[in-house]
């Protein structure tokens, strides 16, 4: 007899009415009980009883009427519910009376829980929650880049994937709609979308066959780009626009929040896929490719696929290609792919986070725990009126469960601004970062979380404190009268805590101190009083080499004019820039083959004032000199690095270097200081081993060309901000088709460079901030508590002739060893975990002792000063007083 | 004074089943209800008030009975009981059970 949901809905509805008008049921009752009595009473007057007698049988008969009424009441009224409210409100009451501790143990909570929120909502978004692409678990990324060639090649071979090729992200130039911009464009294969299995929100994908010569002038756009550029034009489809000196014609915009293959990308152009093309097809623009497993095909077929078709497809290279090369590629989801860089960081950051909850945690239960003692006198009482041991632990576990809740609402509040912090720290273009909000699924979750960690840090201090020996409690009003299990475990949990923050503060100090060794890297230049614009006419306007040499000589003449122009340059890449040119180049004396295929080299075009300007140091050989033009014999300079890569012990100066496929040799005239090219940790990545500089009048890029896009460097002793302004009106005004940068201080490129990391230090430093602050309190906590204890204790030492000191060290004694126990563990801890943070530590080791021994310092220093407060009140017992207490 | 049995400590719900049945007739007040349960069972079964009123709150708040005030016999104001559609539905169900009930009781007391 199971009533159903509707027959329980009512009975709730109807109990809620009765709730209401609970004084009239109240009133009506006792009238209608009354009326009963009298009945009662008339009956017993006609059985023959006097009228007083009838009314006392009556009376008599009614038996314990009182107790009926109160059952009654009992139904009209949301008992359980009320007497939750009733603990709440006493809750409020008492929290209201301690307004210290309560502030301490709602923000340890809202920390722990704020902080835990941001990155539920991170790790959720980011590596939880799938793309929002269709079925996307069939969706890998073949690992590698590949030529163009390669890609008709695997879309004929592949049995078991659909293969789309998606460039990342790269400049391009947007002309004749208002004021010249730089847009990020991706060029994909034609099929890309169809892949992906993503629509588009207005006109169509790319057709097949458009990623061929001739049919590729089309582009479709984000929606960003939509609305910022275009102003959300409806009739935007057939626009045409010209990207990079081409007109193509805008065939779809794509839905917010699409962000593939980053959220930067702002419009996306067919590949072009030219066979006839020998430099487009093995040459240049080489390719990731993204994939969708076919029906009935599964992961492990395609990975086995893709090694086969690698091995294939290298044999149909027109030229020797390295036996290794690509041999590692093989299919992974795409969602590992696409937050593989971010993975680490985010779950380092993210158990970090969790400690510092699990700190709070602790910290608040000891602190109920104490509590919990102190107010022993107060619970006894309350049992002894009749409290059951039940409704004991009910009410502690609704005080710790309403902390905790607005622990967790004021958490959300500290979660929106830790989410936004945390965002910083990571590369803005992860897909779907942008999006990451704390919804309601993120709230949900974060109640249950305060639910479960009142509960969690409320069950000890509870359970210890209705364990009353009632007669003794209350006898003597003691408060040194507590389980010693209970008191070792306040110790575990302090020392637990200990443990946890020099963990934290480890890594933190670890981090600091690469950010410190990074500053003080010296970069291989002098980025001191530098301006930088950036300059990027079309390719397209580069064919005739003389044009660019022409256009450049005349801006570096007009920027020599301007007034505070000590030296001007010219470069193709600026260090530490996101631009990273680089060649394949053959070297006099080392024929190509398998084994020993043609090497990247970085390769900067520059002006010849620039190493002069950049300070970079000449250390062999000469400098270019305006005679090194275009027309004279082929010069370079190498760095010290590269000259031992290539000619170990042999002088560098008179070898040659030419770009892979080109006819003249280049002649090495000198050696120039190696640069931090692409971070202030690294010079280069391993697979560029070297790196040289050409004379920009004979610069080459890959395709033979000339270097279009330049930077124009400017050395002022004038106020910068007007000569920034100068210089980009100046750039402007060669020709208004071409887009010109924010003026940018090389110094701020310099510092900017680490600024990813400087924010991920700013949060492991609030981390280690918060916990040691924690830690601080919950050892305070802890030894004021032992000395409020043994109050009476300590007054008999001090009568019977113990000396301040003696106390005072006997008191932080009591301190020093919790926390040393903390301080080993930690260090164990720490040991171990630290090499999960050897990625972003630089120039020192996951185990630097110095950093270990200074945490430790500053651990047992905190600790000692957390003592001192409590010792010093030891100190000043009185004797007399003390032993009078109880 | 002999203990006489109180239908609540019987089996649960029985004082519930017996006021729906007392009222199938027609509406009553408390006190008609207590008085015809005492002569129907021949004064073996005696309803205390002290739960005949939580009884009938109960089957209020079930909505199985409404309650109206009316004039009683000695002319006082007094709360008459009815059943409604859904406690007639509940008088069947309930009387089902209970005769399954004291049948598989009866059984019991007579094999085992």
């Amino acid at each position: 007899m199971t009533p159903s949901v509707q027959t329980w809905l009512d009975r709730a509805w109807r109990r809620f009415v009765f709730r209401w008008r609970r004084t009239q049921l109240d009133r009506e009752l006792a009238e209608e009980i009354e009326s009963h009595r009298l009945l009662k009473e008339a009956e017993n007057s006609r059985a023959g009883l006097a009228p007083q007698a009838a009314r006392e049988l009556s009376n008599r008969q009614m038996g314990n009427i009182e107790m009926a009424k109160e059952d009654c009441r009992d139904m009209w009224s949301f008992l359980k519910l009320e007497r939750l409210i009733h603990d709440l409100r006493f809750a409020a009451r008492l929290f209201g009376r301690n307004p210290g501790f309560t502030a301490i143990a709602v923000l340890s909570l809202a920390i722990g829980i704020g902080g835990n929120a941001a990155m539920f909502t991170l790790v959720d978004k980011l590596l939880v929650r799938p793309l929002p692409y269709f079925e996307p678990d069939r969706l890998v990324r073949i690992t590698g880049i590949f030529p163009r060639a390669a890609v008709s090649f695997f879309q004929q071979q592949s049995r078991t994937m659909d293969v789309a090729a998606v460039s990342t992200g790269t400049g391009y130039n947007l002309t004749g709609q208002g004021e010249a911009i730089r847009i990020v464009g991706s060029a994909t294969s034609a099929n890309l979308l169809s892949v992906l299995g993503a629509p588009v929100a207005r006109g169509r994908a790319f057709e097949p066959g458009e990623d061929s010569p001739g049919r590729d002038s089309v582009v479709i756009i984000s929606d960003a780009l939509w609305k910022n550029k275009f102003d959300g034009d409806p009739a935007i489809l057939g626009r045409v626009i010209t990207v990079n000196g081409m007109n193509r014609q805008i065939v779809g915009v794509m839905p917010p929040g699409f962000s593939f293959p980053s959220s930067n990308v702002e419009a996306w152009l067919p590949l072009r896929l030219d066979p006839s093309n020998f430099l487009e097809s093995w040459g240049t623009g080489w390719v990731p490719f993204v994939s969708r497993i076919r029906p009935g095909a599964n992961v492990q077929q395609a990975q086995a696929e893709v090694r086969a078709l690698v091995a294939q497809f290298k044999k149909t290279f027109p030229y020797p290609m390295a036996r290794d090369w690509n041999a590692s590629s093989t299919a992974i989801p795409l969602q590992d792919d696409l937050v593989g860089d971010i993975r680490g960081k985010l779950l380092i950051l993210f158990s970090s986070v969790g400690m510092v909850l699990l700190i709070a945690c602790t910290n608040v239960a000891s602190l109920l725990l104490s509590r919990a003692t102190t107010r022993r006198k107060e619970i006894a009482l309350r049992v002894a009126l009749g409290a059951g041991r039940l409704r004991i632990v009910r009410q502690l576990l609704t005080e710790s469960v309403l902390l905790a809740l607005i622990g967790g609402g004021l958490g959300i509040v500290l979660g929106m601004s830790a989410l936004s912090i945390f965002k910083s720290v990571l590369p803005a273009s992860t897909p779907g970062l942008a999006a990451a909000a704390i919804d309601w699924r993120v709230a949900g979750t974060i109640a249950a979380l305060a639910l479960l960690t009142g509960l969690a840090f409320g069950i000890a201090p509870a359970l210890s404190a209705s364990q009353i020996d009632l007669a003794g409690s209350i006898r003597t009003g003691s408060q040194r009268s507590t389980s010693t299990s209970w008191t070792r475990l306040r110790n575990f949990l302090i020392g637990a805590e200990v443990a946890l923050t020099v963990l934290l503060v480890v890594s933190a100090g670890l981090l600091m101190r690469s950010l410190y060794t990074l500053s003080e890297v010296h970069p291989g230049f002098e980025p001191q009083r530098i301006l930088t614009v950036r300059i990027s006419p079309n390719q397209s306007s580069c064919t005739e080499r003389a044009a660019c040499i022409a256009l450049y000589g005349h801006i570096l003449d007009s920027a020599r004019g301007i007034a505070g122009v000590k030296d001007t340059a010219i470069a193709n890449t600026l260090p530490l820039d996101a631009n990273q040119p680089y060649l394949a180049v053959d070297i006099e004396g080392h024929p190509k083959s398998a084994d020993y295929p043609a090497p990247l080299v970085w390769s900067g075009a520059i002006s010849p004032g620039y190493i002069r300007m950049m300070h970079i140091p000449l250390l062999a050989g000469r400098d270019f000199t305006e005679a090194d033009g275009a027309n004279s014999a082929g010069v370079l300079l190498v760095t010290p690095s590269t000259a031992r890569l290539l000619w170990p012990g042999e002088n560098p100066i008179g070898k040659h270097i030419r770009r892979a496929g080109e006819p003249q040799w280049r002649t090495v005239v000198g050696v120039v200081g190696d640069v931090r090219q692409y971070s202030l940790a690294q010079d280069r990545p391993a697979w560029v081993p070297g790196a040289m500089y050409m004379p920009y009048a004979q610069s080459a890029r890959e395709d033979g060309q000339i270097y279009a896009a330049m930077t124009l460097l400017v050395k002022g002793s004038a106020d910068s901000g007007r000569l920034g302004h100068e210089i980009r009106s100046l750039a402007e005004e060669q020709d208004p088709n071409v887009p010109v940068s924010q003026v940018q201080a090389l110094e701020e490129v310099v510092s900017g460079s680490i600024a990813d990391f400087r924010s991920t230090i700013r949060v492991f430093l609030s981390f280690a901030g918060a916990a040691i602050l924690l830690a601080a309190i919950g050892i305070y906590g802890l030894v004021s508590y032992w000395v409020t204890q043994r109050t009476f204790e300590i007054g008999v030492r001090v009568a019977i002739g113990a000396g301040r000191p003696r106390i005072v060290s006997m008191v932080l004694a009591q301190g020093l060893r919790v926390a040393l126990y903390g301080v080993g563990a930690g260090i164990l801890a720490a040991l171990a975990m630290t090499r999960f943070l050897a990625s972003l530590l630089y120039g020192v080791t996951a185990t630097d002792p110095a950093t270990f021994v200074a945490v430790i310092a500053l651990v047992l220093a905190v600790t000692i000063t957390a003592t001192a407060f409590p010792a010093w009140r030891a100190a000043r017992i009185d004797p007399v007083k003390s032993l009078r207490v109880d | 004074m002999g203990r006489r049995p109180n239908p609540s400590e019987l089996l649960p719900g029985t004082l519930d089943l017996l006021i729906l049945r007392t009222l199938a007739p027609g509406p009553m007040h408390g006190y008609g209800i207590a008085h015809r349960l005492q002569q129907v069972s021949d004064d073996v079964l005696q309803v205390g008030e002290s739960s005949l009123y939580p009884a009938l709150q109960r089957l209020l708040l079930n909505g199985w009975v409404k309650a109206e005030w009316g004039a009683s016999e000695n002319n006082r104001r007094a709360r008459y009981y009815t059943l409604t559609a859904v406690g007639r539905k509940q008088l069947v169900s309930e009387r089902e059970e209970f005769t399954r009930m004291i049948g598989a009781i009866q059984k019991v007391l007579d094999t085992a």
